[in-house]
């Protein structure tokens, strides 16, 4: 669906479970492949923007978050707060809540990471995520499709260009050129990057801008 | 006077391992609010205090989450398939981290099992055994 991915095979959860173990429980269908890539975005006035004549999208509630970098420094390794920070401080700054964003762009590093980021920035309460992406409250056509781009996992993760990269998928999203994974009625997305297993995190929320 | 303190002072690395190979973990206590930490942080997490009291505590605890490296990288073939693991200490309300070897399944290390800090291993980090 995403001509730019990196991984452009279809799995089954029957692939998942027979690949080979990483590091257990996750085996190497759980993990993203370290890609390639480059992405870029252009930060703008809303004047500048609209003089320009092209095509953009507006960014309306940012937040960064830290956390203890150590795994053992967490209180509770089912969830990363410095993503809890920075989607609390985007959506006061957005004005806006979980249930009002259309589609999100998070970081699945590993599969267990897009459960727990999908509880952290309020989609599904706690515990409940994993079987709501089993039930397909996650698919393009669920309740809230998380990574119509492929995500880590798929459309890869070239690191640096990772989280730029999420914006560009909204980008896409906001302005047709999505194609076949376009998120139907779509007019607020969110976005979700860390670093470090969590020990920074920043969630950025956009809108749609309407053609006049 | 000063070369002499230089030469005498310890890193609060070469602190732990010290620590570590005696079996026990090197904490710091906040002085101004007294929540404990692993030796390497500067502030405190709770209240951003900056000075602190080094206590070794017991380096005994139990199994709250791990993963097993079965297929080990280049350099760990010593330890064989181990397991990375986080425990939390019998006599503090804190969590350390190392590695315990020798673990091939889950089955070999149920949540909750007794470890205690082995040593420190130049390559390996902090040492555990069950």
């Amino acid at each position: 669906m995403n001509p730019k991915a990196h991984v452009h095979k279809k799995i089954t959860v029957d692939d998942v479970l027979k690949s080979p173990v990483v590091a257990s429980p996750l085996k190497l269908l759980d993990c993203c492949p370290f890609s390639d890539g480059a992405s870029g975005a252009i930060l703008c006035s809303e004047e500048f923007a609209k003089k320009s004549g092209r095509p953009y999208i507006e960014v309306i509630g940012s937040g960064r978050g830290a956390s203890p970098a150590s795994v053992q420094g967490r209180e509770d390794i089912t969830t990363i707060p410095s993503t809890v920070a920075a989607a609390r401080q985007a959506y006061k700054m957005a004005g806006v809540s979980p249930k009002d964003i259309d589609f999100a762009e998070v970081h699945d590093c590993f599969t267990i990471a897009e459960i727990i980021d999908i509880e952290d920035l309020g989609f599904f309460p706690k515990g409940k995520a994993a079987h709501a992406v089993r039930d397909g409250a996650t698919r393009l056509n669920g309740e809230i499709p998380i990574n119509p781009s492929g995500g880590l996992k798929s459309k890869g993760h070239p690191i640096g260009a990772t989280g730029v990269g999420q914006v560009a998928e909204v980008f896409e999203q906001f302005t047709g050129k999505a194609g076949e994974r376009t998120v139907p009625n779509s007019e607020i997305a969110l976005t979700h990057n860390f670093g470090a297993t969590g020990a920074s995190a920043a969630v950025h929320i956009f809108k749609k801008v309407d053609k006049k | 006077m000063i070369e002499e303190k230089l030469s005498t002072h310890k890193s609060t690395a070469e602190k732990f391992i010290e620590a570590a190979n005696r079996k026990k973990i090197l904490a710091q206590k906040c002085l101004k609010c007294g929540h404990l930490m692993l030796e390497t942080v500067f502030f405190c997490e709770k209240c951003a205090g900056n000075k602190f009291e080094q206590v070794d505590l017991e380096g005994s605890g139990i199994v709250v989450t791990y993963t097993i490296q079965a297929v080990v990288p280049e350099g760990f073939e010593d330890v064989g398939s181990y397991a990375w693991v986080v425990f939390k200490l019998d006599n503090a309300p804190l969590r350390a981290s190392g590695l315990l070897p020798g673990i091939k399944t889950p089955a070999d290390l149920p949540i909750g099992t007794k470890v205690r800090v082995a040593g420190y291993d130049p390559k390996h980090g902090l040492m555990l055994q069950k």
